[in-house]
């Protein structure tokens, strides 16, 4: 797929000879990471979900479900500001104070309100987010800032009281679109002097959080000399994405309370224990020893939870109500005061070659990041970075970027962290080029899209240093061949009908495997009498099944059944360090550690069968009957090993191991995604007849859990091409606060999903395996959009796709 | 509850019970009050489906139907179904199938499943889709949710034979088809 067949200009394999001699193709790989399919004991197999059982007999324990242990818990509600941007300039809480079962009212002037300013993005430190809210706001600055809090005896005396709280604003101009934001005359939603942890590129009086650009090659030189050639056409598109909720089923919800050694202990619905943990003692400057996060089962994230968002909150009603408070949000405050997936513009230019070869590329996102930054600048990084490392062997590539403030809800991370965006705009512009060409759209990708083998340098585009990025694995050609046949793409019949016009879309998609460099996981493993494994790592299992990967992990080491490895919850008292569910790392970076804790584990087992059989501790391996001498043949149990090693004659010593992961690698897990559709010309309305995603996660640790991220990340992605996402009025007002109003599809018409699994190894994964949970959410919006303009040459560049804009751009023909 | 409180009369989970609501008090509110958690608070206004439960027979979203309305009803949750050690047919069915993920949406999607496989135990796909259609579910773009379905309808035909007779089987006889309960000696 790559263009090897030309050879590359001197100059510029020089300036990637560092990067090339740094990341070489070879992989030094451990013997045991690599087992062909027979050989696997545990790993690539359905394997129950460790938590299905529970599940399905309602005793799984959500943060809300704890509530019963708590007799004296008080509800709370959250007020929060009804307009988009101003002062408060008056708080009056005496009548919410003196209501019956009234244990607290908060105002930001409480004593246990913290003053300091904080970022709510649930990331590494120091976060790459600006340091711009607190915890509640005296200045406003969209519908849904939080200015008050009450705990009361339940929460309907809590919201009663609420209401009764009498608000006065100073009212300010507001700004609603990132064009108008940066107008010299807009609104000012930050005072830049406010803001800690400034990112780069930061203007705050043009309202932009960050900026940043990085270019490879000389993307004007080759625009220029397009301009004098008539081999090399320019293409010029433009893209557009709505706010999308991440509509995670259980709301966010948090029990605060002190324990019985008078520590604070949270009981949240969190992505990220222990970022929270360290932002929760930042604020209330509390030491970290005496502050617990724990995670029960989790309704699911998708990065709604990778933030502190309702934390804060909960810890100082508990402490003005000396009492254990729960924190659970409403469904309207889920879709505009807690976070969303921002909207994006963004525009695409290239210079393509008669023969299909790209030349140049030359990327600007716009982003809305809401009124406040959790998120901002490594999002809007995201919507390029992400993408364009398809196209890497392109020789001239430009990518820019505005993270820019409105008034409008707070933008954060969600599935595909600006990928799905970036997607939208490169693999749309694709098929315009290949259009403009009359090259076939897969002709055209095949020629230029990445390969095994390559070095990924367009995903350091931002960087000043010298970046690459070795691509090990990569299965994007089967991907597209398994996606083509499976839709049918060669095989689409015409219907009968001369209005109705049937079609199939594609786009490629990538995505990436943990943050290089940044992320750590760890896991503890340790053995009971009976050889079953106790295993606590800080992976965070929000629904997708980490825990159940984990055990596998552990189980295909130790020659166990995975059920006999118990994982235990992410809680920062238990649970080795780990950054938490966000950016595809868990099964990457957390299995690994999973899978180097297990082989210490594995040591020890292996001195005590030596000692029990009198053989060299090289002479073992481990098999389902135990520790096997290799030698003889004559194995030992890890049941006799488990009473040996802790109540045995010789050496008494519990079975353990321990790890920590932390890697500059982050491969590309990629993807296909096809779309096969009808449209009616004469009124745009369409059907979806199949969406067919095929992947290449590596190894597919467990094949059911794959298929339920392509299954639920496409129909996440079916909904950010064709649902209207969150719409505002022209004061600011959401008109979106229930599902009633909000498209998230239904079995009524989700439109059916074929996943397919392409298995490749990945020799820097834990066997074998890279990242599945967000990239199949990127494809299906460029897949559809292209789809529709096969069918009937109509193209809607602004998401959502709808019949209306179909006809528009019908009639404009 | 703070409020003055009424005194409801149910029958839930085949037992008698009563339970004290306030006048505001939905039948969520009265369940997860008395620790039956496993119907989900999702929307407060009906329009998830996490809450659902069935009452006198219908499925009913418990987050919007008052309390004090229901005395006398006839209620079943979740809890009414099998244990983890022997779950029901249509509990095994969405385990086997890996018809979750997060969970939360599971209990009312199951609540409304076992309606509809009472009503018709033989449903078409495009029957699935409309009877589930006010239960949402984030996680699994419903696939392997309508396979479960499907496969819980084949598996309660294959145990109808012995399920002719209420349910139970000959004494100390378990079911060959399924788990839905060991042994025949119920009560």
């Amino acid at each position: 797929m790559s263009k090897t067949d030309e050879p590359e200009p001197e100059e510029e394999a020089a300036d990637v000879s560092l990067a090339e001699e740094a990341n070489p193709v070879e992989w030094e790989e451990a013997a045991n990471n690599q087992k062909d399919p027979d050989e696997r004991r545990t790993v690539s197999k359905r394997e129950e979900k460790d938590d299905a059982r529970k599940i399905v007999t309602g005793e799984a324990k959500y943060a809300a479900d704890y509530a019963p242990e708590f007799p004296d818990l008080a509800g709370s509600k959250i007020v929060r500001s009804d307009i988009p941007h101003g002062r408060v300039t008056d708080l009056d809480t005496s009548a919410a104070e003196s209501m019956d079962g009234v244990y607290a009212v908060l105002t930001p002037d409480s004593p246990e309100v913290p003053d300091k300013r904080y970022t709510s993005a649930g990331q590494s430190y120091p976060e790459p987010s600006p340091w711009d809210m607190k915890v509640l706001r005296e200045k406003v600055r969209f519908v849904g800032d939080p200015i008050a809090a009450v705990a009361a005896e339940d929460a309907e005396t809590a919201s009663k009281a609420a209401r009764k709280i009498n608000v006065s604003y100073e009212e300010y101009d507001a700004v609603f679109d990132t064009e108008a934001a940066m107008q010299p005359d807009a609104p000012q939603i930050h005072d830049g002097d406010d803001v800690e942890n400034v990112q780069s590129g930061a203007d705050y009086e043009r309202n932009i959080e960050a900026h940043s650009e990085g270019e490879i090659g000389d993307v004007d030189a080759a625009f220029e000399e397009a301009e004098q050639r008539d081999d090399l056409t320019v293409t010029e598109t433009e893209w557009e994405t709505p706010y999308q909720s991440h509509c995670v089923p259980e709301p966010h919800t948090v029990i605060a309370h002190r324990d019985e050694d008078n520590r604070h202990h949270l009981i949240a619905s969190t992505q990220v224990p222990y970022h929270t943990r360290r932002q929760l003692a930042h604020l209330f400057d509390i030491p970290i020893r005496d502050i617990r996060v724990s995670k029960p089962r989790i309704g699911a994230g998708f990065g709604s939870k990778q933030g502190m968002q309702i934390e804060p909150i909960a810890l100082a009603l508990s402490e003005a109500a000396d009492r254990p408070v729960m924190v659970e949000t409403t469904r309207r405050e889920q879709f505009h005061a807690v976070r969303n997936r921002r909207p994006a513009r963004v525009s695409v230019k290239s210079v393509v070659s008669d023969d299909g070869d790209i030349e140049a590329l030359d990327m600007a996102a716009v982003t809305n990041s809401g009124a406040y930054g959790p998120h901002g600048m490594t999002v809007a990084s995201a919507v390029g970075k992400k993408p364009l490392p398809l196209y890497t062997h392109t020789p001239n590539i430009r990518f820019q970027f505005d993270a820019v403030h409105t008034n409008l809800p707070i933008a954060g991370a969600i599935r595909g962290y600006g990928a799905p965006q970036g997607h939208l705009a490169i693999e749309g512009h694709m098929d315009e080029v290949a259009h403009e060409l009359d090259i076939d759209p897969i002709e055209l990708r095949s020629r230029n899209a990445i390969s095994e083998g390559d070095l990924d340098v367009a995903s350091g585009i931002l960087k000043e240093k010298e970046y690459g990025r070795r691509i090990r694995s990569c299965g994007l050609r089967e991907c597209v061949a398994e996606g083509r046949a499976a839709i049918g793409w060669d095989d689409i019949e015409q219907p009968d009908a001369d209005h109705l016009h049937r079609a199939c879309g594609m786009a490629l998609t990538i995505q990436s495997s943990g943050v290089p460099g940044d992320e750590l996981g760890a896991a503890h493993i340790k053995m009971n009498e009976d050889g079953s494994f106790i295993l606590q790592t800080g992976a965070v299992d929000i629904g997708p099944g980490a825990d159940t990967v984990m055990a596998q992990i552990a189980a295909e080491v130790l020659g166990v059944a995975p059920e006999d490895v118990l994982v235990q919850p992410s809680d920062t008292d238990i649970s080795p360090f780990d950054h938490g569910a966000y950016a595809s790392s868990t099964t990457y970076v957390t299995g690994q550690a999973v899978k180097k804790a297990a082989e210490d584990a594995r040591e020890m087992l292996f001195e005590f069968a030596s000692r029990m059989l009198d053989e060299p501790e090289s002479a073992f391996k481990i098999d389902e009957d135990g520790a096997v001498s290799e030698r003889t043949g004559e194995s030992v149990s890890l049941e006799e090993i488990g009473y040996e090693s802790m109540y045995g004659d010789e050496v008494r010593a519990h079975v353990m191991g321990d790890a920590s992961h932390c890697t500059e690698e982050s491969p590309p897990p990629f993807g296909a995604q096809f779309v096969d559709v009808t449209v009616n010309e004469e009124t745009g309305e369409f059907e979806i007849h199949d969406m067919v995603y095929a992947v290449d996660c590596g190894v597919a640790l467990n094949p059911d859990l794959v298929e339920g991220q392509i299954e639920g990340a496409v129909h996440m992605g079916y909904e950010l091409a064709t649902g209207d996402g969150i719409t505002f009025d022209e004061d600011g007002q959401p008109e979106v606060l229930s599902f009633r109003d909000y498209d998230m599809p239904t079995t009524g018409d989700q439109p059916p999903i074929t996943s397919r699994i392409v298995e490749t190894h990945e020799p820097t994964g834990p066997f074998g395996a890279k990242s599945v949970a967000e990239i199949p959410v990127n494809g299906v919006s460029p897949a559809l959009s292209n789809a529709i303009r096969r069918a009937v040459g109509a193209r809607v560049t602004e998401m959502p796709v709808t019949a209306e804009k179909i006809k528009a751009a019908l009639d404009e023909k | 509850m703070s409020q003055a409180g009424t005194e409801i009369h149910l029958t839930l989970n085949g037992e008698d019970v009563t339970f004290e609501a306030a006048r505001s008090d939905t039948l969520l509110d009265v369940l997860r009050d008395n620790s039956y958690t496993g119907a989900k608070r999702g929307c407060d206004t009906g329009d998830c489906g996490f809450c659902t439960v069935v009452v006198d027979g219908d499925p009913v979203k418990s987050c919007i139907r008052p309390a004090a309305q229901l005395d006398g009803a006839e209620v079943e949750t979740i809890e009414n179904l099998g244990t983890q050690d022997s779950l029901d047919p249509l509990q095994s069915a969405f385990v086997d199938n890996a018809a979750l993920q997060c969970g939360f949406c599971i209990p009312g999607m199951i609540m409304r499943s076992k309606v509809l496989l009472e009503e018709n135990p033989d449903p078409t796909e495009a029957e699935i889709r409309e009877a589930l259609s006010e239960n949402l579910c984030r996680c699994t773009g419903y696939e392997k949710i309508i396979d479960a379905v499907q496969d819980a309808s084949s598996r309660m035909a294959d145990g109808a034979d012995v399920a002719a007779d209420g349910g139970r089987l000959p004494d100390e006889q378990g079911c060959p088809g399924c788990d839905c309960h060991d042994g025949g000696a119920e009560r």
